[in-house]
């Protein structure tokens, strides 16, 4: 039987910013969206499951995410079967497991679930349109959320304690509750928190500017060297949330 | 100096003395080249004087030998140089094996200092030395500068050594209330705080919790504190509620309740609701004649040497007290098996209590009413040798001595004084109080306590129901109300514990009040003679104070100087201002770890690859050009000649991004911008022109309209995080129906440019009609570019047919990629913003911020067509339009040099009319397409019409005379980039 050939990030198209730092990490890659994510750090599993349980952060850069923001946003979201509560600073869990942050009361950071597969994100941004009618109804715009921001997950029980290395926020978890959205300064670079553990191991997606994803990635890493932390790939994410 | 290799030394005392030291682990170090060895948990003193070595440095005046003093890191009698850090405090730092250390501030040898010859011309360094040399006879400053400078500073830096960043770092702490401080006071505190359900962060600077506990005497036994810190302790650590940081240390408090406090190398940074300050007491030498020399410390110091480190302090003591705790340190002493000659109070009849009559029992002669006199030493003031002693006569006044005693230690127990920085430094208010003699708090400000002897509270209940009282208020001032009420004890037994006046001039003076400055009785007297007679003054004056220890223990007997001097009143009077940091912070600790943010587009590395020489522009990095730098102005030549013959691609990722979307979205830009955009077809796109409220150019860029109400707008690198917050601004004033997206790390985009860049391009995009018809300048598109999807638009910033493609971030790799490979059998050659520079500027195209400045208006900068006069307002429209009514007082011209073979003019060569400046040259360049200098400057108005000459001041002052001419230089019909 023939072995299937290695996903190599830069023989698809949609690229993390960081592949080539995900390389020099021993990551081993697999298509999804369109680009290579890494799904696991050489071959201890367990090892890198322990990691993960622990400390470890993960490269989530081309999985599927969207926005959208304007007057009518949320209106029009829950019109096409999401389910986004009245608060803002919070991310309402959908049942594929996408998570719906609303960032303010017209603004929706969406991001997928760990499958990666897409399904809402695509028919969300393939439904938008400008519409016909006059006046034209206000359902929002959408935002380049897949192209803005970098998206790391960290995750472990040491992950509030490596946070307060790089940012102002108490994320303890009896402080940070699971969905609750931190829009903060991070390693000196504007960024967003928003806590949704996987399975009993403390989660936090991470996204800022993908432009500094080059040095936010390392940044965050050396603040979990005291925690023997490094990163791990999407294999252990999925393993964790059973 | 004798080195000694007996297991943790001579001086060691057996255990279970030595609460802080593994026996187990021995650690050998070298000071002064000698080999000594420790235990773990041995700080360098203690190390030091388990080996008998009592001096550990030199004083900074006068270089007189200088050893243990407090124990605790109060003083800067300890201050040595481990290895290349200078200025580390002996009695805080931890011996680590193989740590070579040395004394500090001598000439030769810590054992045969030269440089204690200072001492003998003592005369001549008056205090105010600076104020009366250098005020009237200024030239002696010549004379006196190399000896100045040669004997400033402590420890030595090695400016020539290849210097290392250590690692330091800062990290957030989150909690209710902070307790500074795991004496007595600080447990109880802590512990009352988290019982009332306050989540609680106890900051102890030792390594371990108690305080005084550890190691002061509270009974006659002598096991009371040990027994009450280990329960106070443990149930500390039982508590989820608190979180106790250990050798970490609160350098100061700021304002709403913000604290640093640090830990190692570490920077934390903690703010909470509340705080209770429990710092403690700081113990008061005596002042007498040699109080200074190697032996003679702090009776705490003593208790620390002997119950934390089990080390023996001396072998026959004197020890001078005023308070219980001197008898207290006797009966240690003898336990300790060293022999007490005698305790001499200065109290003529102190209290009889259990202590006092238990050094009684033991036989220990008593002296009352009298004091030390002098200090007598041996070799050269190496150590002490034993002291003179008088009775007192009156206050501060000694009758002649009446004995001496042999000793090799004394010990100081005569009082305290609030270790109240942190209460000074949250504007707590002090007051003198007659019945203890000590400053104590009067009023303390919100959110923040108080608790033990800081607050004037020394009985040991008293302080841990101060404590209880001040971790309950703490955190009831936090939000938590569980249990009951306390209320603050009433008998707090500060009395009998600090004499007033421990201060006794001798005839032969070297009295030290401030053994960091080598000040002595006699100085601070000379210094209110002189004049400076309030403390605030006296202490810049004569710098009481101002040394490592900021006063620590010569505060308090400067203003009793003062007071006596002065006739004021001690309980008018305070001590200077003490501000953070408490303790000396490293400039490591402040600057923590770096974290510099930088942006790089998704071709960055492609960039590297292909050799490009990066600039930085703001947070990106761009490209300057792509080759070895000692070729670089070849390389700009070939890649512009490449742009105007063939084909090139620059990455223009870092340009602003805006999506501007709304019904009322072209209302909305012909507001914000000077041109009009209402009218502006969709599939087009038009330049933008920004100014501020007073009509000055801030940014530029071009507006594509995608939809009716969809304009993709365009900005500078620098400028579009500005452009975004005044669109946001103003709107939320405007009130417009539109959204506004910074998207510009959102899209990655290249410019591909050149006669050939469509032949390039057909190859790679399909589904859009490229003709010059279907496609024509000024014209923008959406569709697909290697099957990426992608905004097109044909612009013509670098004057050649182009086309600037933008897609989504993550496929910028493979844009580029493709691009690059599609380009191949053409000879496509990337080209990097220098050659970008030369290529506008050959159009004639500004740079906002390098052609503009904060004061150009449209007029100055001779675009008037960017102003559309159609449309009723624009943001700085109407300022513009008053300073071009009111005449303008330079122009933007194109120019070129009168003389081809003249120097290329540089950026901010100065313009001239006759003598006067007119303006500035913005950018100029040899232009390789034109092969002559060509470039842009600011000129006044009567010289700006083509064929006017004007005169530029180049380097050396030389004048050269550039002629005004049209622009663009290049192709003026514009008919490369609309072909």
């Amino acid at each position: 039987m023939n072995a299937l050939p290695k996903t190599v990030p830069n023989g698809l198209q949609r690229r993390s910013f960081l592949y080539r730092q995900l390389q020099q990490a021993g990551a081993e890659f697999a298509e999804v969206n369109g680009g290579a994510v890494a799904i696991r750090y050489g071959n201890n599993e367990a090892v890198e499951l322990d990691r993960a349980k622990a400390m470890g952060i993960a490269d989530l850069s081309v999985l599927p995410r969207t926005g959208f923001k304007g007057t009518g946003t949320v209106e029009w979201l829950q019109t096409q079967g999401l389910t986004i509560g009245q608060e803002s600073n919070v991310a309402y869990r959908q049942s594929g497991g996408e998570w719906a942050a609303r960032l303010a009361p017209t603004e929706i950071f969406l991001v997928d679930s760990l499958a990666g597969s897409g399904q809402l994100i695509d028919r969300l941004n393939q439904s938008w349109a400008w519409g016909s009618e006059k006046p034209r109804k206000a359902i929002g715009y959408p935002t380049p959320r897949q192209d803005s921001h970098a998206w790391f997950m960290v995750t472990g029980q040491h992950a509030p304690d490596m946070f307060a290395k790089i940012c102002g926020i108490d994320f303890r978890l009896h402080k940070f509750a699971v969905g609750q959205i931190a829009q903060t300064s991070i390693a000196k670079m504007s960024g967003i928190i928003i806590r949704t553990d996987l399975g009993t191991t403390p989660a936090y997606h991470l996204l800022a500017d993908i432009a500094s994803a080059d040095y936010l990635w390392p940044a965050v890493q050396d603040a979990m060297k005291e925690f023997n932390g490094g990163p791990v790939g999407l294999n252990a994410l999925r393993r964790l949330e059973g | 100096m004798t080195a000694s290799n007996q297991m943790g030394g001579i001086n060691r005392l057996p255990a279970p003395r030595g609460l802080l030291i593994d026996r187990s682990k021995q650690i050998t170090f070298t000071f002064e080249g000698h080999s000594f060895t420790g235990y773990a948990g041995d700080t360098v003193a203690s190390a030091l004087a388990a080996n008998d070595a009592w001096m550990i440095s030199r004083s900074f005046k006068y270089h007189r030998p200088r050893g243990v003093l407090t124990m605790i890191g109060q003083d800067a009698n300890t201050l040595v140089q481990i290895g290349d850090e200078p200025n580390c405090l002996a009695d805080k730092r931890a011996i680590e094996p193989d740590m070579a250390i040395e004394g500090q501030n001598y000439i030769g040898t810590l054992e045969a200092d030269r440089g204690r010859m200072v001492e003998l011309v003592k005369k001549f360094l008056p205090v105010g030395f600076y104020y009366k040399t250098f005020h009237e006879k200024r030239d002696s400053w010549r004379f006196w500068e190399p000896i100045v400078r040669a004997m400033a500073g402590l420890g030595k830096i090695d400016l020539k050594a290849d210097f290392h960043h250590s690692y330091y770092d800062k990290k957030y702490l989150f909690a209710d209330v902070a307790v500074i401080g795991g004496g007595p006071a600080g447990l109880a505190a802590a512990l009352q705080a988290a019982e009332t359900g306050a989540e609680v962060i106890l900051v102890e600077e030792s390594p371990q919790l108690g305080g005084s506990l550890n190691y002061a005497r509270f009974d006659e036994t002598g096991d009371g504190g040990s027994r009450t810190s280990g329960e106070l302790a443990s149930r500390v650590r039982l508590q989820p509620n608190i979180t106790v940081m250990t050798n970490a240390i609160c350098s100061g408090w700021f304002a709403d309740n913000w604290l640093p406090v640090i830990q190692g190398n570490r920077f934390h940074k903690l703010r909470v609701k509340a705080v209770v300050l429990a710092t403690g007491s700081i113990e008061q030498p005596a002042v007498f004649r040699n109080n200074d020399l190697p032996g003679i410390m702090m009776g705490s110091a003593a208790q620390r040497l002997i119950h934390l480190y089990g080390v023996r302090p001396g072998k026959r003591a004197v020890i001078l007290t005023a308070n219980r705790d001197g008898y207290g340190q006797a009966l240690d002493l003898l336990e300790a098996g060293i022999e007490v000659a005698a305790v001499i109070d200065l109290r003529p009849t102190p209290p009889q209590d259990t202590m006092t009559k238990a050094v009684q029992r033991a036989g220990i002669e008593i002296r009352t009413g009298h004091a030390i006199a002098e200090a007598m030493h041996i070799g050269q003031k190496k150590h002490v040798s034993g002291v003179s002693v008088a009775p007192i006569i009156g206050e501060g006044e000694l009758g002649k001595a009446v004995a001496e005693y042999a000793c090799d230690t004394v010990l100081m127990s005569v009082g305290y004084s609030p270790a109240g920085q942190l209460l000074h430094h949250a504007g707590t208010k002090f007051g003198y109080d007659t019945r203890s003699h000590m400053f104590k708090p009067e009023a303390v400000p919100a959110h923040v306590f108080a608790a033990g002897s800081v607050n004037n509270t020394f009985d040991l209940s008293a302080v841990l129901a101060d404590g209880r009282y001040a971790g309950w208020a703490a955190a009831k001032d936090a939000g938590f109300e569980r249990g009951s009420e306390l209320a603050p004890p009433v008998e707090r037994g500060a009395e009998e514990q600090t004499h007033p006046w421990p201060i006794f001039p001798h005839a032969k003076g070297m009295e030290f009040v401030d053994f960091d400055e080598d000040l002595k009785i006699e100085d601070l007297i000379n210094g209110i003679h002189d004049g400076y007679d309030s403390v605030e003054l006296l202490k810049r004056y004569s710098t009481v104070g101002m040394g490592p220890s900021q006063g620590k223990h010569s505060a308090v007997a400067a203003v009793r100087i003062v007071s006596r001097e002065t006739g004021m009143d001690l309980r008018n009077m305070s001590v200077t201002t003490q501000r953070p940091p408490y303790t000396p912070e490293k400039f490591g600790h402040l600057a923590g770890r770096i974290f510099d943010p930088e942006r790089r587009t998704a071709m960055h590395h492609r960039h590297l690859e292909l050799g490009a020489q990066m600039m930085p522009a703001g947070l990106w990095w761009r490209p300057g050009y792509y080759g070895a730098k000692a070729d670089r102005d070849q390389i700009i030549r070939d890649e512009v000649n490449n742009v105007r013959n063939n084909v090139g691609l620059i990455d223009v990722s870092t340009l602003g991004g805006l999506d501007v979307r709304g019904p009322d979205a072209a209302e909305f830009l012909n507001r914000m911008y000077t041109f009009t955009y209402t009218k502006l077809q969709v599939g087009r796109s038009r330049y933008l022109l920004m100014t501020d409220q007073t009509g000055v150019i801030t940014d530029d860029g071009v507006a594509c309209r995608f939809h009716d109400e969809h304009f993709y707008v365009t900005a500078t690198t620098s400028g579009v995080d500005g452009v975004y917050r005044q669109m946001l601004q103003w709107n939320a004033q405007w009130r417009l129906d539109v959204d506004v997206a910074n998207v510009t790390a959102a899209y990655a985009g290249v410019n591909i440019a050149g006669p050939k860049s469509r032949e390039v391009l057909a190859r790679v995009c399909h589904d859009i009609d490229l003709s010059p018809e279907g496609f024509p300048y000024l014209g923008v598109r959406m569709g697909t570019v290697a099957g990426i999807p992608a905004r097109l638009m044909r612009v013509g910033f670098v004057g050649e047919l182009g086309y600037e493609i933008h897609v989504p971030a993550s496929y910028g790799e493979a844009l580029w990629d493709a691009l690059m490979a599609a380009g191949g059998l053409n000879g496509i050659r990337p080209f990097g913003v220098e050659a970008q520079r030369v290529l506008r500027l050959e159009k004639g195209h500004i740079i906002v911020s390098q052609d503009t400045d904060g004061l150009t208006n449209a007029y100055e900068a001779d675009m008037p067509w960017a102003v559309a006069k159609s449309k009723p307002f624009h943001v700085g429209g109407r300022s513009a339009e008053i300073q071009l009514k009111n005449g303008l007082t330079r122009k933007l011209v194109g120019f070129t040099l009168k003389n081809a073979d003249d120097p290329c003019p540089e950026e901010c060569h100065l313009v001239l009319k006759g003598s006067a400046i007119v303006g500035r040259v913005t950018s100029a360049v040899h232009s390789p397409s034109l092969k002559k200098v060509v470039g842009l400057a600011y000129v006044h108005p009567d010289d700006a019409q083509p064929g006017s000459t004007f005169d530029i001041k180049v380097h050396g002052g030389r004048i050269i005379q550039g002629t005004v001419v049209p622009i663009p230089f290049f192709d003026p019909e514009n008919k490369r980039q609309e072909m």
